[in-house]
């Protein structure tokens, strides 16, 4: 009885371990895709300071919109991003699905469910720091104002190709090391 | 290796693998038949059979049940499970589960000096602390096991990760590895190739306590006691460790079983059989 005890309580406390700590390289994000915009269920949070981080949208299509979307990550500095489709890796052509090519969407009918993955890699000089250049914004930080790296705000914004109204936006909040109020570890 | 005649006679024991196989076509890459019959990529979404009964802090009642419509199939395939395990023993889990069955396939094609044996951990106990968890820390706020740890997420992608960026990328990721890693440890290299079941998954807990309220009126695996020579080729065998040798006579625990029924298939004295009820 006391070894099992003994291994309930170990379970628990690794458990508790993994459910409260929270991965900060990577976000899901659920939304929903309407004609008069929609909107992630809530804001996608990251940590800056990783050279790569993941983002994983998946969204459904509301009544009655149907149509391309092209889709861009909006905010600054510009960072390197590239999406991906989870289709199948066989299509048996059982049933008609979107289709993402060079970051389109293509034919978004309503109760369409996509899954994307964002994988987006922040400017080099995020990771990479030195005194003087830390010593430098703090002197003078007009200068550098609008060169915020990854300790800021973006939106993965998909955009409707013929009226080029946003039909989802999903707020992406880089947090932590890479927040303003702390211009030697992320600000540039 | 038969050694008795019971085996041969049942379809669900002689050809489980074949039964482990068409199971891991129909829902795993490269052809997720069932997934593309329904529009979906994997367990994600609608068929997510692990997040629709898990209370979070702040819900709703309206937003717990709209959680069991949204994963309809999900709901719909526990359901199915839990029936089926009550009155006919924990068949999902053995024979039908494609992310236990991945693991215990590719456990079987290592050699044993690379496995790890995890038997001497009480799996229920472990297990329940883990389920416990699962469900109170969403409940409470303080964080969540659902989609960060996830068997039936990390599976599908490794087996499509040759074929798909997308699949690929949710290796790319810290949470990734380590459900990697686990899923390896607990799995692959384990011996058996079931300790993920038999001690993280959240369905194989609840379908275990089904297997064992329903053990007085389904069917389940029991050793007769008077043929039982405690040989204990059984216990070597079994995937979830359930069986132990007590007092010159090997028991089962139905909080582990599942009908995999390799220890009928060894037991040279006829001593084990599937049937029931198992009191």
């Amino acid at each position: 009885m006391v070894r099992k005890i003994l291994f309930f309580s170990i379970a628990v406390c690794i458990s508790l371990a993994g459910a409260t700590y929270r991965w900060t390289d990577s976000a899901h994000s659920i939304g929903i895709i309407k004609a008069s915009g929609g909107m992630a269920r809530h804001p996608s949070i990251l940590e800056s300071g990783s050279s790569l981080y993941t983002l994983i949208a998946t969204a459904t299509v509301i009544p009655p919109y149907r149509g391309d979307a092209r889709i861009t990550l909006e905010g600054g500095p510009e960072m390197d991003y590239t999406i991906h489709s989870s289709d199948p890796v066989i299509d048996l052509g059982i049933r008609r699905h979107p289709r993402l090519k060079e970051n389109v969407l293509y034919d978004l009918r309503p109760k369409d469910r996509i899954a994307l993955w964002v994988v987006m890699k922040p400017p080099a000089h995020d990771l990479a720091f030195t005194k003087a250049c830390c010593d430098g914004i703090k002197q003078e930080p007009a200068k550098y104002s609008g060169r915020e790296n990854t300790g800021g705000r973006y939106t993965l914004a998909f955009y409707d190709t013929k009226t080029n109204r946003a039909v989802l936006s999903v707020p992406l909040i880089f947090t932590g090391r890479g927040e303003t109020d702390n211009a030697c570890e992320h600000h540039h | 290796m038969r050694a008795n005649t019971i085996t041969k006679k049942s379809f669900l024991a002689g050809n489980r693998y074949w039964i482990m196989l068409v199971a891991a076509l129909l829902f795993l890459p490269p052809f997720s038949f069932l997934f593309q019959f329904t529009g979906d990529s994997s367990f994600c979404g609608s068929w997510c059979p692990r997040m629709f009964f898990v209370w979070r802090k702040g819900m709703t009642g309206y937003e717990y049940l709209f959680g069991f419509l949204r994963s309809y199939l999900g709901v719909i395939l526990v359901l199915g499970m839990l029936g089926s395990t009550f009155f006919f023993g924990r068949y999902w889990c053995s024979h039908l589960c494609p992310i236990g069955g991945i693991m215990e396939g590719g456990s079987r094609m290592l050699s044993k000096g690379m496995k790890i044996d995890y038997s001497g951990i009480p799996a229920p106990a472990f297990r329940y602390g883990y389920l416990a968890v699962y469900l109170i820390a969403s409940a409470t706020g303080i964080g969540s096991l659902c989609c960060s740890y996830c068997n039936f997420a990390t599976i599908p992608r490794i087996l499509g990760a040759a074929f798909s960026p997308a699949d690929m990328l949710y290796f790319f990721r810290a949470a990734g590895l380590i459900n990697l890693g686990l899923v390896i440890f607990l799995g692959f290299i384990a011996r058996g190739g079931r300790a993920y079941c038999n001690l993280l998954c959240p369905v194989g807990a609840i379908d275990a306590i089904t297997n064992r309220l329903g053990m007085r009126f389904g069917k389940r695996i029991s050793i007769d006691s008077e043929k039982c020579n405690a040989c204990a080729a059984c216990v070597k065998v079994c995937p979830t460790w359930s069986i132990e040798v007590k007092g010159n006579k090997a028991m089962i625990d139905q909080f582990s079983c599942m009908p995999c029924r390799e220890c009928e298939k060894v037991c040279a004295k006829e001593a084990i059989r599937y049937g029931g009820p198992a009191c």
